[in-house]
């Protein structure tokens, strides 16, 4: 196998040579930091690579394996994480120059369970400033790229993570999702991407956005992957006092193929907003082929659907810019422009407005729980548009010009107002070539659902085993 | 249908500037509008019957944070 095909591998294809003893953590290590290398002036998905450290852990993996102390399935895979999850030792910079030295001292508890679970961490990866934005364009540390398209955005925040392992320069990485920011770029680059129950990750040694959205999820080639990571990074953490004691099963055995019987809601919402007619088309017939496998589809209504973006923009701004308030004080000028106006703009919301979207988050979370009574699994499109190009301030969705982040994160932000378990699986591509996702969520602490429906549709579908293979991407 | 929010320019200045921005800036011809577009996106939230409806933000006594 060279060293191409051994990027391509997922990390349960990988686990199963790595433990037969096939193949080595430091040959799979080496192909892939030589993959990182000869695909970063096309991707720009790193801020950090460690390299050395990297190939320290692989050889010490190797010689751990061959003694029989095999730890499971992540035993020797290379993985990366979004630049905002700690690790000591190792620079973290939440994407802004401001912090382009500061070093933590502790790991978070994200990549402690990655080194306990044997994870080779090939780098830290780019991302939108501070997780704050949904195209993943950076001043500070250059753009990310997407490599279906490199003229198109990533998407964001966790654009890095999204083109590194849709690139394959890593096998799996982590992002964050605050309003988006795992399943906007897993949509956008072809990947799955999971956001969880909120508290299912510890958020731990992750820079903040927003305490009550921010949610840590993996991104990776296929759903196995994210099953994998799952058992490897979920549980009760003392550090997060948010993290959730909910018993945590083995998500790999919800991965069954059988969908007979599952209960799917289609909110009729999503489909009366403006929609690009070619992700409406994928996004309906993957919604025909779950119901070929056996499930059972009906159109639901849900209409504070129209009310999840206000009440997400009054908490997640007040949050951040309540969070980033000493930046703004003394270092507005160091800002991302677009990151400055949001924090700004997050002052003048009033605290009765906060309370107000508070509240109106009960009776979003309410609805939504009466909504997956009546139904397992929500579906829908992960986003209205397949990627645009960099630099874009407005978006074509059909008939329509819109701004940027209200389009991108119309369909994601409803799951971090009521913070149960969503994933994104590509559906299909639009004509030009770029990736299009399918959005499945259901109720809290329920990703054994999203999982096994995900699952089910990925198997009977080609997507996930296509590569951005072109001009730039070997 | 919301209502809307609308700030006049002397007020966003004043709030502003209790909010600790240097008004004095021409950033602020820049923050203007986005910040009335932001007012405008939430206009959505007064057209809910929030009587009796608690936040959700749980205080739990002697929880350790």
């Amino acid at each position: 196998m060279n060293a191409t095909e051994l990027c391509f591998l997922t990390a349960g294809q990988l686990s199963r040579l790595i433990s037969g003893k096939e193949v080595s953590p430091v040959e799979v290590a080496e192909a892939h930091l030589a993959r990182v290398s000869a695909l970063e002036p096309a991707l720009n998905s790193f801020i950090t690579v460690t390299g050395e450290a990297a190939m320290a852990a692989a050889r010490q993996a190797e010689r751990d394996i061959m003694a029989g102390r095999y730890l499971g399935p992540l035993h020797g895979v290379p993985f990366a994480l979004k630049d905002i999850y700690y690790v000591a030792g190792v620079r973290n910079t939440s994407g802004s120059r401001i912090f382009d030295q500061f070093v933590p001292t502790y790991d978070s508890t994200v990549a402690t369970r990655f080194k306990k679970a044997g994870g080779i961490l090939l780098g830290k990866l780019n991302l939108h400033q501070f997780a704050y934005g949904p195209t993943g364009e950076n001043p500070d540390y250059g753009d990310m790229h997407n490599p279906w398209d490199t003229d198109c955005i990533a998407g964001g925040s966790s654009g890095g993570s999204g083109a590194a392992t849709a690139a394959s320069q890593c096998t799996l990485s982590m992002g964050t999702d605050t309003g988006g920011s795992i399943r906007i770029p897993a949509g956008l680059c072809g990947i799955v991407g999971l956001k969880p129950t909120y508290g299912r990750l510890s958020r731990h040694g992750i820079t903040t956005l927003s305490w009550s959205m921010d949610h840590a999820g993996p991104m990776v080639r296929c759903v196995e992957d994210a099953a994998l990571v799952m058992n490897a990074l979920s549980g009760y953490d003392t550090h997060d006092p948010t993290s959730a004691t909910a018993p945590v099963p083995d998500f790999t055995k919800a991965l069954t193929g059988d969908i007979r019987g599952l209960r799917v809601g289609v909110p009729r919402e999503f489909f009366e907003v403006p929609l690009d007619p070619q992700v409406e088309e994928a996004v309906r017939t993957a919604i025909e082929l779950l119901e070929a496998l056996g499930a059972s589809v009906t159109e639901v209504s849900w209409p504070m659907f129209h009310q999840a973006t206000a009440i997400s923009s009054v908490i997640l701004m007040s949050e951040a810019t309540a969070y980033h308030r000493d930046l703004l004080r003394s270092r507005s000028a160091e800002l991302a422009p677009s990151v400055r106006l949001r924090l700004e703009a997050g002052l003048f919301f009033s605290a009765a407005d906060y309370v107000k979207a508070q509240q109106a988050r009960t009776l979003f979370n309410r609805q939504s729980l009466e909504l997956l009574r009546q139904v397992d699994v929500l579906a829908g499109p992960t986003l209205p548009v397949a990627a645009c190009k960099l630099g874009s301030a407005e978006i074509q969705v059909g008939n329509t010009r819109q701004g940027v982040i209200p389009t991108l994160t119309q369909f994601s932000r409803p799951f971090n107002v009521n913070g149960f378990p969503a994933i994104t699986v590509p559906c299909g591509f639009s004509s030009p070539g770029l990736p299009i996702g399918l959005q499945l969520a259901s109720r809290p602490f329920d990703e054994e659902t999203v999982l096994r429906a995900a699952h089910a549709y990925e198997q009977a579908t080609p997507w996930h085993q296509r590569r951005p293979i072109g001009s730039v991407i070997i | 249908m919301a209502k809307e929010r609308r700030l006049s320019k002397e007020t966003f200045l004043r709030i502003a500037e209790l909010a600790g921005l240097d008004t004095k800036t021409p950033h602020m011809e820049e923050l203007y509008p986005f910040v009335q577009n932001v007012l405008q996106g939430i206009a959505p939230l007064d057209e809910l019957d929030l009587t009796q409806v608690e936040p959700a933000m749980v205080f739990i006594p002697g929880q350790e944070q």
